[in-house]
């Protein structure tokens, strides 16, 4: 019985895994051949799959997806890295509605991100710096939401109270800050405030490409330290793992992946909470299964996200795009009523 | 293994939990602590669990102090069932009872080992969960939950088997049998076991030793018959008492609270 369960659940990760790839590529296929000129999915496919093959393609259309593919990769892996960030999140608070984006931490790092770009211009060219700023406000608002639930009585629902009442403070800073940050950045501040990967440059892409990697597979490494903790801080210690420690490197990694994709592509709301939820609906809680089904849903949903921002600014010519965290926003918040309702019952 | 308590003294910020606290418990022995509520049974068995830290006094086990064991090493032999478990995440009963076998593997295996498989297997299969294997934790009933909380202890094989309340939520034919199923396994594998437990007819049928705690103080210790008596039960939870004799063991069933002349003001 135990065997043939647990059998059948590695064949669910294996069919699960394999169909997101291959809907990832997909994805990823089409989000290439999306833009203001269109161009034939199959030679898209062909030009960035197949290369190693010998396929070879006209210069136009390699050149044109080649364009295109810093910006396919950053939704690609800035959504793997919130939805691993909203697992963890969910993990050490053992809370399933957790979220960088309901806790405030987003918020907080734009924040600090605006602020450092509207005293020091330069930054902007200088990611990792950036990214450290970004790092720097996200660990601040975790404290400041994790303090005001403590302190307010430390439930579930005390601590996505607090996370709002941060992130509506932050998010109304950053407002502030971002709308006089547009001047020195050029871009306009909905697209910081609300995401946007249309502004990723190829050679930046290292800063979020192999954290985001790392971080998955440090997530692996820790699956059982992340397992027990799931059960309780006493029931984590008896078994001879450390909580505490758990808890604050699973904090480091949640700030971490957080900052990086804050630092990149600004708020994107909602995938941090959904994609946990989907990968445990596919394959369970164990985190050497959910954590790569999570980072590859957050990877797809993020990338649909980003396809359909691309196809409805092309619909409203000359408008300019709409952000992505508006589309992540519209798909992911009926899912969060959804769960609240469903908690709230049952 | 064997458990020697030595003077053992907890307390919780400046009140007294447990004072001065000296026993054993030699392998293959199942010993019950019985007393009133907030009388330190629990304190007692997380301080053993070393989850609790003791400000005075010494747990050995086999001749080793308890304190200077490796986390790790307690994780593979003591196995303390804490009813108050988190299950706000939902999970399986398979993921939960395959946690309990993480002490005993490599510290940086990834996949599980077949025997792992087959010792959930084997153990449900006697404590009745076999078929709650893949349910949610969250959606058992207390009943179910309380003999997966069983199955996880002995999954993890331990050598010290803490019990807190181990037949809480159980109908009787579940008590017996799952105490039944204890005890075959504590004698078999020469587990030293230590169960709180409010029901004295659980303790006068299984326990080979009994300690009474009244106030974090051990007041009674020694075998069920000597320490079931009328006038300390009594005293300890003031309540009146009746004792039976059936098959040659003592049952003691509770008749009515003893009235206190200090809370008269209602009678």
């Amino acid at each position: 019985m135990a065997s043939s369960l647990y059998e059948r659940r590695l064949k669910h990760f294996l069919i699960s895994l394999t169909s997101l790839i291959v809907l990832t590529i997909f994805a990823f296929t089409l989000s290439l051949s999306v833009g203001s000129s269109m161009l034939d999915p199959v030679k898209i496919f062909q030009a960035t799959f197949l290369k190693p093959l010998g396929y070879t393609v006209e210069g136009s259309v390699e050149i044109i997806a080649s364009l295109r593919l810093s910006r396919a990769l950053a939704a690609l892996f800035c959504g793997a890295s919130l939805a691993l960030a909203g697992l963890l999140m969910q993990t050490i608070t053992r809370n399933p509605l957790a979220d960088p984006y309901i806790f405030g931490l987003s918020s907080t790092a734009l924040a600090a991100v605006a602020l450092g770009i509207l005293l020091v211009p330069n930054l902007v060219v200088h990611k990792i710096w950036l990214i450290a700023i970004s790092f720097f406000g996200a660990m601040s608002g975790y404290a400041l939401t994790l303090t005001l639930s403590k302190l307010s009585g430390g439930s579930s629902i005390a601590m996505v109270l607090a996370g709002i009442a941060v992130a509506s403070l932050f998010g109304g800073i950053s407002h502030v800050l971002l709308y006089l940050v547009q001047q020195i950045t050029r871009t306009p501040y909905v697209h910081l405030l609300l995401g946007s990967a249309s502004t990723v440059l190829w050679g930046d892409l290292q800063f979020l490409v192999f954290p985001t990697i790392f971080l998955l597979a440090l997530i692996l490494a820790l699956f059982k330290p992340l397992n027990v903790y799931l059960y309780g801080d006493e029931y984590a210690k008896q078994l001879g793992f450390n909580p505490t420690s758990t808890r604050n490197v699973a904090s480091l990694m949640a700030a971490l992946l957080t900052a990086i994709t804050i630092a990149f592509i600004g708020i994107v709301g909602f995938i941090g909470l959904v994609a946990p939820h989907i990968a445990r609906f596919l394959i369970g809680s164990d985190h050497r299964f959910s954590a790569p089904i999570t980072a590859l849903v957050g990877a797809l949903v993020t990338l649909i996200a980003d396809v359909l921002v691309k196809l409805i600014s092309m619909l409203a010519r000359g408008i300019g795009e709409l952000p992505l965290g508006v589309v992540t926003s519209i798909i992911g918040a009926p899912f969060l009523a959804y769960l609240l309702v469903k908690r709230m019952k049952g | 293994m064997k458990i020697v308590v030595e003077k053992l003294e907890v307390w919780y910020d400046s009140t007294p939990a447990l004072r001065s606290a000296s026993f054993e418990i030699s392998e293959g022995e199942m010993v019950f602590v019985i007393g009133p509520n907030g009388s330190g049974k629990s304190t007692l068995l997380k301080t053993i669990a070393s989850i609790v830290r003791p400000k005075a006094g010494a747990v050995y086990l086999d001749g080793k102090v308890l304190s200077r064991l490796s986390p790790r090493d307690l994780g593979k032999l003591i196995a303390y069932i804490d009813p108050h478990l988190s299950r706000s995440i939902p999970t399986t009963v398979l993921d939960f009872l395959l946690t309990a076998r993480y002490p005993h593997q490599s510290a940086l295996s990834f996949s599980t080992p077949r025997q792992d498989l087959d010792i959930v297997e084997d153990v449900s299969k006697w404590l009745n969960i076999s078929h709650l294997l893949d349910r949610r934790l969250d959606q058992l009933s207390s009943g179910e939950l309380q003999r997966v909380l069983l199955a996880r202890a002995f999954v993890q094989r331990p050598k010290v088997l803490l019990l807190d309340e181990p037949s809480a939520f159980l109908d009787l034919k579940y008590r017996l049998e799952v105490l039944d199923y204890v005890k075959k396994s504590v004698k078999a594998s020469k587990i030293a076991c230590l169960a709180a437990v409010h029901d004295l007819y659980l303790a006068s049928l299984y326990a080979d030793k009994v300690i009474v705690l009244n106030n974090g103080e051990i007041i009674a210790a020694g075998r069920g018959e000597d320490v079931l008596r009328e006038d300390l039960i009594e005293r300890v939870y003031r309540v009146k008492v009746s004792l039976l004799s059936i098959n040659g063991r003592r049952v003691a069933i509770p008749l009515e609270p003893i009235k206190e002349a200090h809370y008269g003001g209602l009678t």
